[in-house]
């Protein structure tokens, strides 16, 4: 299948996303030059721990970061009434990226609790999306809804439809926020950590429910989640994000294989798996995520590395590499320096 | 909902009897009484009274019984007869003396209540989505002065302006002329032309409150997690702010309404006194003065209803305003 969709046309495609953050102390470069291609019909999982800017990059895509952040760079978007546009060249407020937003591009966010606005009923908030885009009719757009929200699994829907989101559960609010974003049929998804609020069972239920979606609507999906075990159960290919930038990149089955950055390995050795002893500890990078505030040269993971090269890393900024079919990591350690000093041969050496 | 409307009515009474009591107790607390402050008043201009006279006049006002009995017969009157008592100030019955002013009172207090929250609203919601612009930074210092002048301070200096500037007085809401001739619709632009500055000088005074009330609110609404997600919808700009942010961000401004009919009865005394307005506030504080017990007692209890009533009336809106109110009431 990887193959399959591989071939396929591209729909999304970031060059070189940068997303700067005013604050009191200065500019704060929280996106630090990211490249992600998504293809029809693909799940690209963009992995990494909090903070480490999967959110404000899936926000740039839809323009609806706080006014505080800055997005620059490229973020073309194969759109059906605008062909290919850069959707950051196009005005935040304007009618030309309302039109995508909700109709090509939907999101579903993390905390399905407080995405629903308290003062309107779930069918009202369903409804919107679909008199926005599609009709202004609206026992038309009634009836869409409905039949969305039953595709998602809401039983009793007609009931549900006129029920406010604090009579909801969180997996069924969760569910409602599916139907939203699907009401529409967007061509992308981006789904900002779908089931991190969500308690394990209804976190498996959900999967399966995007998974099933997704073949029948045909649509990609952008899976942001610091969740490695929902990463090898949705996705194709796999994106690893650190600091504000893409460190790894590659097929999903290759990256548990084959894992080539420190960083990526740090976090499939800190997966709990079957077998493991109780008394075994699991894995941990040591230190924390350094603020992208003045941040020094170099590559971001220097200080935490295990296998860093002093000299090289903390002074070139390792650029992503391809590696192998599909698959780029951004590592001195693993590739070598093309800068000269700490190259593979003076390595070798040591 | 109407059981509970019902049962909130009906929980008006108890609070009512004790309001009434600790209002009755209160007036009759400070020495002397309505005789007193009379007989001081006249013997200033050279009256002599007899002891004798004094005991005839409280006898006939019934001030020797007790404060409880006096409270019981005052209460008696007023559920079986709907009679208030009598003012000994003005030698009539306190309901024709509430009466005389109420309309003009309730007149000029509801187009005030009106001028502020039709000013602070959209300026609280302009001040929101333009957080920290100099249009905010201009308003919001403009509402604080607003706030900080005492009223009949401003009252004062803008009758000076006016008066330095056309050489006209506007001292009250009617002219010589309406007062002798009686209403007439021509005089209805110059009436309203001096409701312009009492509405300016009461009205700014609360309009402060509300705008950084409301802009609070609103900012608080536009962080939430509901905006982004409208926003990711497609909405405009103006959806989100009206639909969403606007619609939640009442709930405090709506709370707030709950005191502002009191207000409307009976706010603004200094002010009114300031500019010569012949509303109600002025009337309580004169009778507290002279120990008018009946009239200063009538008028605080109104005022207790009121505030029982604007409590009930905003708590309904509430309920309207946000189902997971209505929703807890019901369950």
């Amino acid at each position: 299948m990887n193959n399959e969709t591989a071939s396929k046309e591209t729909i999304l495609e970031i060059r070189d996303l940068k997303v700067n953050i005013k604050t009191d102390e200065g500019t704060l470069t929280a996106v630090r030059g990211v490249n992600l291609t998504i293809k029809k019909g693909e799940t690209l999982g963009l992995v990494g721990e909090s903070g480490c800017g999967k959110s404000l990059t899936s926000k740039a895509i839809l323009g609806i970061n706080d006014k505080k952040c800055k997005a620059e760079g490229e973020i073309i978007f194969d759109a059906e009434n605008l062909g290919r546009v850069n959707l950051l060249s196009l005005n935040p407020r304007g009618k030309e990226i309302r039109s995508v937003r909700g109709k090509q591009i939907s999101m579903i966010f993390q905390e399905p609790m407080v995405a629903f606005s308290p003062m309107y009923t779930i069918g009202n908030q369903i409804n919107e999306a679909t008199l926005l885009h599609i009709t202004r009719d609206k026992k038309k757009a009634r009836e869409i809804s409905l039949d969305v929200m039953k595709k998602v699994g809401i039983a009793n829907a007609e009931k549900r439809y006129d029920q406010y989101p604090h009579e909801f559960s969180g997996g069924m609010l969760q569910r409602a926020l599916i139907a939203m974003a699907l009401v529409c049929s967007p061509r992308l998804l981006i789904a900002d950590e779908p089931t991190t609020a969500l308690d394990v069972t209804i976190q498996a239920q959900i999967l399966e429910l995007m998974k099933s979606l997704q073949k029948d609507f045909g649509m990609s999906i952008l899976f942001i989640t610091h969740d490695l075990g929902t990463v090898a159960r949705m996705c194709d290919r796999v994106a690893v994000m650190y600091l504000g930038r893409i460190v790894e990149s590659a097929p999903a089955v290759e990256i548990y294989k084959n894992p080539q950055h420190p960083y990526t390995r740090g976090l499939i050795g800190s997966v709990h798996k079957i077998g493991t002893k109780a008394q075994e500890r699991l894995f941990s990078s040591e230190g924390t995520v350094p603020l992208a505030l003045n941040l020094p040269a170099g590559c971001g993971f220097y200080d935490r590395c295990s296998r860093r090269i002093d000299g090289v890393c903390n002074v070139y900024d390792p650029q992503l590499v391809d590696i192998g079919q599909e698959h780029q990591i951004a590592c001195f350690a693993c590739t070598g320096c093309p800068y000269g000093k700490g190259g593979k041969e003076e390595k070798a050496n040591e | 909902m109407l059981k509970y409307i019902g049962k909130r009515m009906l929980l008006f009474i108890p609070t009512l009897i004790i309001i009434s009591v600790v209002i009755f107790f209160i007036i009759q607390l400070p020495p002397g009484d309505y005789v007193t402050s009379y007989v001081a008043a006249l013997s200033a201009e050279g009256e002599t009274f007899t002891a004798e006279d004094i005991a005839q006049l409280r006898l006939q006002f019934g001030l020797d019984d007790p404060w409880f009995v006096q409270y019981f017969n005052w209460v008696k009157n007023i559920v079986t007869r709907g009679d208030f008592g009598y003012s000994f100030e003005y030698g009539r019955s306190v309901w024709s003396v509430i009466m005389d002013r109420l309309y003009l009172t309730l007149a000029v207090s509801f187009v005030i209540l009106v001028f502020q929250y039709g000013v602070s609203l959209p300026i609280g919601i302009y001040c929101a989505n333009h957080q920290y612009s100099v249009g905010d930074y201009a308003l919001s210092f403009i509402g604080f002065i607003g706030t900080a002048t005492p009223n009949f301070l401003l009252a004062i200096i803008i009758m000076y302006v006016v008066y330095v500037n056309t050489g006209e007085v506007y001292l009250g809401l009617f002219s010589t002329e309406m007062l002798q001739n009686g209403m007439r619709w021509e005089y209805v632009p110059e009436f309203l032309g001096r409701c312009l500055i009492p509405l300016i000088v009461i009205g700014t005074s609360g309009t402060c409150g509300i705008i950084r009330t409301v802009r609070a609110q609103m900012l608080d609404e536009q962080a939430r997690q509901y905006t982004l997600t409208a926003r990711a919808k497609g909405c405009s700009e103006a959806t989100i702010t009206y639909k969403y942010c606007l619609r939640a961000a009442l709930n405090p401004v709506v709370s707030g309404m709950a005191g502002s009919l009191r207000t409307i009865f009976s706010g603004s005394t200094v002010s009114a006194i300031v500019m010569n307005l012949a509303i109600q506030g002025p009337v309580l504080l004169t009778a507290l003065k002279s120990q008018d017990m009946y009239l200063a007692g009538t008028i605080v209890l109104i005022q207790a209803v009121l505030v029982l009533v604007g409590t009930l009336l905003s708590d309904i809106a509430l309920a309207w305003l946000d189902p997971r109110i209505r929703f807890a009431e019901r369950g």
